[in-house]
């Protein structure tokens, strides 16, 4: 079962009455014959927050979305987006969403500003918030008059973004929303996406861009094998990562080093030991106070060591972290 | 509103393509008066037609002694009966209907609408109403081409608004029987490539049935099963009617195939 939770960040705009969750996947498979692209997939994602969708390749971050947007029948399990189940009243929902389709998913006989027109009608919103993005993207009029056959994979890229976004939705499902895009607009999108957050909306997305992630997410959840690993903020993911303690010992490498963390490397001709401990490094200080040590770093766990842990299997599964992971 | 808006955005992405297939059937059915006109008179006809092996004749679809009774009105009929006039039309609603559901679906185009607050069945019957179009489209171009090279060339048919009427309900009869058929199949598809593949192979099959069925006595018995069998445009031109067994056949069998189309479409999974 999912547990409700508030958003940190109790945005004004959202109204009391809204279930918990602007995202709720409850116990979500997919299957394929004997393949399951989803299995057991439960996941809660709070209003008024930017949260990270993470997984390697082939992990289920795009059949679980495409379940969000209602393309695909969940084998078992329920999804359901402001409490409206994503496949049985998919439509309500979706009047709420703005959901990035990928670039190549545009009409290519159209121009730009046809496209925009054409998406805001079926949206059944104004597209209010049109002329920021396209400010904020650097999207000319000119290029807008231009058929989408002539834009790069980056433009069209844009485009993808703006039609998602014009009508200001409650919720914008991004898949890699950053693809395509150089890093002065990439900056450019993440600075719009924390104005949406802001404002109340939020925003799911998943992407491959580590870095983005940690700048733009509050809450990142990882799945593997269609399974959440890891669901929590930047800071919990990393504490449950363990640090690196590189020790060089003028005396003997002491006993008892074992005890306190794994050994990775250890040279006794040189008296240096590379030490992985967990968050508390107390009985580490305690340990080193009785021994001659000539230096001591400790490396705090990189984002991207965290990720590569999750994906491959690792690090140990912390998909209930805090008390709101799920 | 979003159906129709949705219909006039399917219709206008290969407007181009659909224009020169309008015109190109308009040429078609226009040059046939034409050349009915260059020949003579009926008998003159008949007698030509006599001449052509049994192979040749059975394309046509007429009986003996044909053009005696049916004059020229029977002879322009016979440029809607013609394989190109069924390729030009075939093409036509093959295309639409593939590239509409399957097309869009292989190119994720159909994400655009389906992403947002529409339901699967009004993104559908958009592309029914885009079929019911082109089909009323298609049998247009091909009846005025063939009254206007028949006004032009002041051809003794013998027809009037009735027969060009009934042609024109037979020709979109037929045309919606078969982007009906490829809609249904398109709609369980996710590639246009495989719609246009089997629709193609199971067109020309019901054609050629059709065809051995009046040429060999022994596979007359299949002739019923190919929807050409019910395409008269003889009658319509001569009698100026569509008998309803033709009407119930090509008018249900394009019908049932998109209403399977939809039950299909509402339950199934879109890769996009």
């Amino acid at each position: 079962m999912i547990v409700p939770q508030t958003s940190p960040l109790s945005p004004s705009s959202v109204d009391p009455a809204e279930p918990a969750n602007a995202i709720v996947l409850d116990a979500v498979s997919k299957r394929y014959g004997t393949f399951a692209a989803l299995d057991g997939l439960t996941l809660g994602v709070p209003h008024g927050i930017i949260q990270g969708f993470l997984g390697p390749n082939g992990a289920g971050k795009t059949t679980a979305i495409r379940i969000l947007m209602g393309f695909l029948r969940a084998s078992s399990g329920s999804s359901s987006i402001f409490g409206l189940d994503t496949w049985s009243a998919g439509v309500q929902a979706r009047e709420r969403v703005g959901y990035l389709v990928t670039a190549d998913a545009l009409y290519p006989d159209m121009d730009g500003i046809d496209q925009l027109d054409f998406a805001a009608k079926i949206s059944g919103r104004n597209p209010v918030l049109r002329t920021r993005v396209l400010d904020a993207l650097e999207l000319s009029s000119a290029t807008l008059a231009q058929r989408l056959g002539s834009y790069s994979k980056g433009m069209r890229q844009k485009l993808a973004i703006v039609a998602a976004m014009q009508h200001d939705p409650d919720l914008l499902v991004l898949d890699e929303p950053s693809d395509g895009l150089d890093p002065l607009i990439q900056q450019h999108f993440e600075t719009l996406l924390r104005e949406r957050r802001d404002a109340g909306r939020t925003v799911f997305m998943s992407s491959h861009d580590l870095a983005e992630v940690e700048r733009t997410c509050e809450r990142i959840a990882v799945i593997r094998r269609g399974q959440l690993v890891a669901n929590g903020t930047v800071q919990e993911l990393s504490r449950h990562y363990r640090r690196t303690a590189v020790i060089r010992f003028r005396s003997a490498i002491p006993d008892g080093l074992a005890q306190i963390g794994e050994i990775e490397y250890a040279d006794a001709r040189t008296g240096t030991v590379r030490l992985l401990i967990a968050d508390d490094i107390n009985p580490l200080i305690q340990a080193l106070s009785y021994a001659d040590v000539a230096h001591l770093g400790i490396e705090e766990p990189q984002l991207q060591n965290v990720f590569f842990g999750f994906y491959d299997g690792t690090q140990v599964e912390t998909s209930d972290i805090g008390s709101a992971a799920r | 509103m979003t159906m129709l808006r949705i219909t006039a955005r399917l219709l206008r992405r290969g407007l181009g393509g659909t224009l020169m297939l309008f015109l190109g059937i308009a040429l078609f059915e226009f040059i046939n008066p034409v050349i009915g006109d260059s020949l003579g008179g009926a008998e003159v006809v008949q007698g030509l037609f006599d001449q052509l092996p049994p192979g040749m004749r059975a394309i046509a679809q007429v009986q003996p002694d044909f053009f005696i009774e049916a004059g020229f009105a029977g002879f322009i009929s016979l440029g809607f009966t013609h394989p190109v006039y069924f390729v030009l039309v075939s093409s036509s609603v093959v295309g639409f209907s593939a590239r509409s559901i399957a097309g869009e679906v292989d190119s994720g185009v159909i994400a655009l609408t389906l992403a947002r607050p529409v339901s699967r069945r009004v993104a559908y019957l958009a592309r029914v109403a885009g079929l019911l179009a082109l089909s009323l489209g298609l049998a247009l171009v091909g009846v005025l081409g063939s009254w206007i090279g028949t006004v032009i060339v002041d051809l003794p048919a013998g027809t009037g608004l009735r027969d060009y009427g009934a042609l024109f309900a037979a020709s979109a009869l037929l045309a919606w029987a078969v982007g009906g058929m490829v809609l249904g199949v398109s709609a369980a598809s996710s590639t246009t490539g495989r719609v246009v593949g089997w629709a193609t192979a199971v067109l020309v099959v019901l054609y050629f049935i059709d065809y051995f069925a009046e040429l060999w006595s022994v596979l007359e018995t299949l002739g019923p099963f190919s929807v050409f069998r019910y395409f008269d445009p003889a009658i319509a031109l001569v009698e100026g009617r569509v008998p309803w067994i033709n009407v119930l056949v090509l008018g249900g069998a394009g019908t049932v195939a998109i209403v399977i189309g939809l039950l299909v479409f509402e339950r199934r999974d879109l890769p996009v």
